[in-house]
């Protein structure tokens, strides 16, 4: 589903090349559900940047479902992520100015789906996270849990093959923190592969496999299994 | 497509500052449209042809000193010895130089002893050769005969058998089209005076007028304190005959004042207050379109810096840039076309007043439309910069924590 190799990421200023990710490789089968931990300033973000082609890196190679990413243009990554790719962020990113139907709605329209199309994919994703009821409200009237739901109900209705989530519990307490992992627990039993980036080492240890990344690497010793798998591939 | 329905209701959350500009553009049209009208009828009426020869026209206006003097005789003495100069194509005397701001008017009627259906008309006393000095085109009828030709003292009172008009004033008079040959009665009045010729143009006097073209000529010599010529060049030789015509005709007669201008100056200084008002009115229309423009450029700027975040997780959602620019392209069209539709009732509200009021033009549909079209145009504009920008925004800048 998504096979990286010595992907390198830096970022240079006049004086300063910072190198935020270094001959960093990894490959994540369809299905599966890793979660990414590591400390701040790990390269974590840089990683989900790259595998959701926010940012593209400066050397290496990213397959994602079997299409090599380097050689697209900016428009064929727009599509790639709306078509393939769903974002659960930390601070949920909801345009505040929308109600939940608009903010669903808001990736349908840039897939170009019809008026009834749409509709009948945010109405399914809001009764899978259970809002159906508060379709009309703003993002200002739910608590931190349902926005994070409406989230997920966004990244759901585009029927996303691969699910980014950076620290999609950061900002919940516990209760809901663990609802929101049900969900997505749940959602990967559908078949949908996640990659989710934590800082809680308890919601890592529920995925199916844990990478961490220090100074920009993996480090880890089942993901240098994997390493090794590809190397003999 | 166009996401038209959250667009607008996000507009509706953030109306103030839309409204503004708005508003602003509302104002700008209505101010904008009706200036333009005043400015196309002022050009309109300094662009107006004249019917008359003015390059090559001189307009002479004397005073004699004595006061005894023979002014009759004086008129014959000078227009004799002008016509007799090489270059002069024809000299001829009037009570007022045309096109020049100052003239007579009055009231012509139909009927005899009329008090109401009047017709108001610009009129010269002149004599049998105006049509030649003026370089009029004589188009239905025929000229004043010599023996037309009535010389009065300035406390007489004489009505004229004969007249000549323009046009103008004929179709004003009889719409049918059968002026030459009709009556026409001046003021209270019963004597008639018979149309015996209509000249194609002659503007008249006040050529901002809304009658300026109504003009009526009659074969009169009122003797008073001064008297003005006009004398008509071969082209090329004016300025060269008006050196002459100082001299000679302080030669003639050095017992008065003689001041000489060219025609086309008295025209230019006609038109030098309609000249100051389109100046003054393109700028202050340059002025509030380019403030309007920079208005949208700072709100679309400012709109942009604040939903730059938006911006990143829409591009994150799979917005191509084009879609990112075209949002807010949209958005300003959105804001625009309202301005435009309040503006287009507040121009139309203000030309009422203008019109019923200050006696300003009417404002045509056209050039509402024309304004309003142009008003977008320059919106759009304005906004392209600023939504090429925001097309840049990273998508990274949604995984961003500010």
């Amino acid at each position: 589903m998504l096979k990286m190799q010595n992907i390198r990421k830096s970022y240079r200023t006049d004086t300063i090349e910072t190198h935020a990710l270094r001959d960093f490789s990894l490959e994540v089968n369809e299905g599966e559900f890793v979660s990414v931990t590591g400390p701040s300033g790990s390269g974590k973000t840089t990683f989900l940047n790259i595998a959701g082609l926010l940012e593209t890196p400066t050397g290496g190679e990213y397959l994602l479902d079997g299409q090599e990413i380097g050689g697209l243009s900016d428009r064929d990554r727009s599509r790639m992520r709306n078509e393939k790719i769903g974002f659960i962020f930390q601070g949920f990113n909801l345009i505040p100015d929308l109600n939940l139907f608009d903010n669903i709605d808001v990736p349908l329209r840039y897939r170009g789906f019809n008026t009834k199309e749409r509709r009948r994919r945010i109405e399914k994703s809001l009764e899978q996270v259970g809002l159906s009821a508060r379709a009309k409200h703003l993002p200002a009237q739910l608590s931190g849990g349902q926005q994070q739901r409406v989230a997920i109900a966004r990244a759901l209705a585009g029927e996303p093959r691969f699910l980014l989530a950076d620290e999609p519990t950061g900002n919940l307490d516990s209760l809901m923190a663990r609802q929101v992992m049900e969900l997505l627990e749940f959602i990967n039993e559908w078949g949908t592969t996640i990659i989710m980036v934590t800082h809680d080492p308890d919601l890592a240890r529920r995925a199916q496999r844990n990478i961490q990344i220090v100074d920009g690497q993996v480090s880890d010793l089942r993901q240098s299994i994997a390493q090794e798998e590809i190397a003999t591939v | 497509m166009f996401e038209l329905k959250p667009m607008l209701s996000a507009l509706w959350r953030n109306k103030v500052s839309a409204m503004l500009i708005a508003l602003q553009l509302a104002l700008t049209l209505a101010i904008v449209s009706n200036a333009t009208a005043i400015v196309q009828d002022r050009l309109t009426s300094m662009a107006r042809p004249t019917g008359m020869d003015v390059d090559n026209i001189i307009a002479i206006t004397f005073m004699p000193v004595p006061k005894d003097y023979d002014m009759a005789g004086a008129v014959r003495a000078d227009l004799d010895m002008m016509r007799s100069m090489p270059g002069v194509v024809d000299a001829s005397v009037t009570n007022h130089i045309p096109v020049s701001g100052s003239g007579s008017a009055s009231s012509f009627y139909l009927e005899p002893n009329a008090q109401i259906g009047d017709l108001d008309g610009n009129y010269y006393q002149t004599d049998p050769h105006f049509i030649n000095t003026l370089g009029l085109n004589l188009i239905a009828g025929r000229n004043f005969s010599d023996d037309e030709m009535h010389v009065i003292g300035s406390n007489e009172s004489f009505i004229g058998s004969v007249i000549i008009v323009t046009q103008q004033f004929a179709d004003a008079a009889f719409p049918e089209g059968d002026a030459l040959g009709k009556f026409l009665y001046h003021g209270s009045k019963d004597n008639p005076m018979e149309i015996i010729g209509i000249v194609e143009r002659h503007l008249g006097a006040w050529p901002s007028w809304a009658l300026a073209g109504n003009v009526v000529f009659h074969p009169l010599l009122v003797e008073g304190n001064h008297k003005r010529y006009l004398v008509r060049t071969e082209p090329g030789q004016r300025d060269a005959i008006f050196k002459q015509l100082e001299d000679k005709l302080a030669e003639r007669d050095p017992q008065r004042v003689i001041h000489l201008e060219t025609l086309s100056e008295k025209l230019a200084s006609t038109h030098v207050s309609d000249n100051i008002m389109v100046k003054v009115l393109s700028a202050v229309m340059t002025l509030l379109t380019f403030i309007v423009a920079l208005g949208i450029v700072g709100l679309t700027i400012f709109w942009i810096n604040q939903r730059a975040k938006q911006i990143g997780i829409r591009r994150a959602l799979g917005a191509t840039r084009a879609n990112i620019s075209r949002y807010f392209l949209v958005e300003n069209s959105l804001i625009a076309g309202t301005g435009l539709v309040l503006g287009t009732a507040g121009a139309l509200i203000i030309n009422q007043l203008m019109v019923s009021e200050f006696s300003q033009p009417v404002l045509s549909l056209t050039i509402l439309a024309v304004c309003a079209i142009l008003l977008f145009a320059v919106s759009l504009a304005a906004a392209l910069m600023p939504a090429m920008r925001a097309a840049n925004i990273s998508p990274a800048m949604a995984t961003r924590s500010i």
